[in-house]
């Protein structure tokens, strides 16, 4: 039998599959785009809570923008998703299934603040145009792409739940550590994160600063961002903050976008 | 009738997940049941090595195009997906040296794979094959009614989005055994084989050790619990298989012995049979 024709490499005849796969390269990581913002926009917290809540939003983003700060807008996907996903739930669609369904609704939300920033260099971006966020930003536009991740039908099962475990929130923290930003902004409808959801616990206190650990040692039975950010924070290269700030409260997003450290911080 | 519920700023549409924070732990766990639809029960996924099989050339891959036409034949259906082998391998080494993010890497390496696959898809022409498009699935039927095998994208869309690695390194974690091996899943196939250039999966890498001991039958457990230090497929193939609800059975077979794959496909249990006692079906 013929042998295996191999390609000289550092990888050549390292096992991929073992944890130690990387361990004979000299790997000095390059930051693709360090200075770039990467923002969710809340799809329950600030999405269907329509215009009132939207608009002040958008004026702050388009702000930062003038003031020269790049901007790469991500959506959350919000009650419709919460609709589908329960339909298809109860019909036992397996999980990769619901995380397709899962990208139309961000998609909508997207095209919508898409609309919305046209006038000021809004840019509806698919994941394909990701490449060609250089010239985008270059041009001053803000461009608005989907927070879902593209991953669809390759979306695994996590114990315990068929709801896709990477939603928008990953999405946007996963954007943020390929471009090697350092923080991930998310904004939502509360002043970050809380010892429980604060709209159904008023006993639930503030947090303004945790590190991913101590969240993880706390076992809250509900945080304000998807569990699945919080685990990948230690181990990334460049996205080591994840900031939540309240869009319903005026100046807290331009807070944000210029660097302050509004509302709550999770660390690495 | 649907319902539009306010009153909270909000504008909610009426349902289970409504008003909920999709992090809670008891609203996660409510969309839970023991187990997922299944949507092509009657299919098996093939995946082909490329190291194994394609970086061998000529000599292992035409011999295993001509058993491909006969598993036709004899009227399996199948789904194929290939690996990309050596020249992935290069591409990361290149692209690490750069000091590229692992997304930057996840999202290169899927061309080398495609490589294969219009190979095979050429191969098999004569025979009547296709490349699928990416998430395709619904053509599916089409395909088997008119005979025509369809090549599978092997590599999984995670691109730029491919998360951290655990190991802390840059590989990502996401190659095409995984890919296969959760298509295979999410559309609840029949089983899914690996064909690659050992009789199976061994206690260590055959290819270094001459004492090494070929696994007849294993179970998904016994492997997690005392996982081989080098495995012959992923070990993503198998953390995502523990919390799986349709795939029981993934088999790994020697493409360079002449019919073990159409045994396989047959049923018997040549090479590697493991099981997954968790899922709770045939």
């Amino acid at each position: 039998m013929t042998e295996r024709r191999t390609l000289d490499s550092a990888l050549a005849h390292a096992n991929l599959s073992s944890t130690s796969a990387s361990s004979g390269v000299d790997y000095r990581p390059v930051a693709v785009m360090p200075d770039v913002r990467v923002v969710k926009i809340g799809g329950q917290s600030v999405l269907d809570r329509g215009r009132a809540a939207l608009f002040p939003i958008l004026d702050e983003v388009i702000e930062a923008r003038k003031l020269g700060i790049q901007v790469v807008l991500l959506t959350g996907g919000g009650t419709r998703a919460r609709h589908i996903y329960t339909i298809a739930s109860e019909l036992g669609m397996p999980t990769g299934v619901v995380a397709t369904l899962g990208k139309y609704i961000p998609m909508q939300n997207a095209r919508m603040v898409q609309m919305l920033l046209a006038k000021h260099g809004g840019l509806f971006i698919l994941p394909d145009d990701f490449e060609k966020l250089p010239l985008y930003l270059q041009l001053g536009c803000i461009p608005v792409m989907s927070g879902m991740p593209p991953f669809g039908y390759w979306e695994k099962r996590e114990g315990g739940s068929r709801i896709p475990p990477h939603r928008t929130d990953a999405g946007v923290f996963l954007s943020c550590e390929f471009l090697g930003a350092r923080r991930a902004i998310y904004i939502k409808d509360e002043d970050g994160l809380y010892t429980n959801d604060p709209k159904k616990d008023k006993t639930a206190t503030h947090i303004p600063r945790i590190t991913a650990k101590e969240l993880i040692e706390r076992n809250l039975n509900d945080v304000v961002v998807e569990r699945m950010v919080v685990e990948y924070l230690p181990r990334a290269r460049w996205c080591k903050e994840l900031q939540i700030v309240n869009g319903l409260r005026p100046g807290q997003v331009l807070a944000a976008l210029k660097g302050e450290d509004v509302g709550s911080i999770i660390s690495a | 009738m649907t319902k539009l519920v306010g009153g909270d700023g909000r504008h909610h549409i009426e349902s289970r997940l409504m008003r909920e924070s999709l992090q809670d732990r008891a609203v996660l766990r409510d969309t839970e049941n023991e187990r997922d639809l299944r949507f092509f029960p009657d299919v098996t996924l093939v995946s082909i090595g490329g190291q194994s099989i394609f970086d061998r050339g000529g000599a292992a891959i035409l011999p295993l195009v001509e058993e491909i036409a006969q598993v036709k034949a004899k009227g399996h259906k199948i789904v194929i997906g290939v690996g990309g082998g050596t020249r992935v391998r290069h591409t990361m080494a290149i692209a690490m040296d750069f000091g590229l993010p692992t997304g930057g890497i996840a999202q290169l390496v899927g061309a080398m794979e495609e490589l294969n696959a219009i190979l095979l898809n050429a191969l098999l022409a004569p025979y009547g094959s296709m490349p699928m498009q990416r998430d395709h699935f619904w053509d599916l039927p089409l395909y088997f009614h008119a005979g025509i095998t369809p090549i599978a994208i092997s590599v999984p869309p995670f691109h730029f989005w491919e998360p951290p690695p655990a190991d802390g390194g840059a590989v990502p974690m996401h190659g095409s055994d995984f890919g296969l091996f959760q298509l295979a899943e999410v559309l609840g196939f029949k089983k899914a084989i690996y064909v690659k250039d050992e009789d199976g999966l061994y206690d260590k890498d055959p290819k270094k050790h001459a004492d090494a001991k070929l696994i007849e039958k294993t179970t998904l457990a016994a492997l997690l619990a005392n996982m081989p230090e080098e495995n012959i497929l992923d070990e993503e193939l198998y953390r995502t298989w523990a919390d799986a609800k349709n795939l029981k059975r993934v088999q790994i077979v020697n493409g360079l012995k002449r019919g073990q794959l159409l045994r396989a496909l047959d049923g018997e249990d040549v090479g590697t049979v493991i099981t997954n006692e968790a899922v709770k079906r045939d």
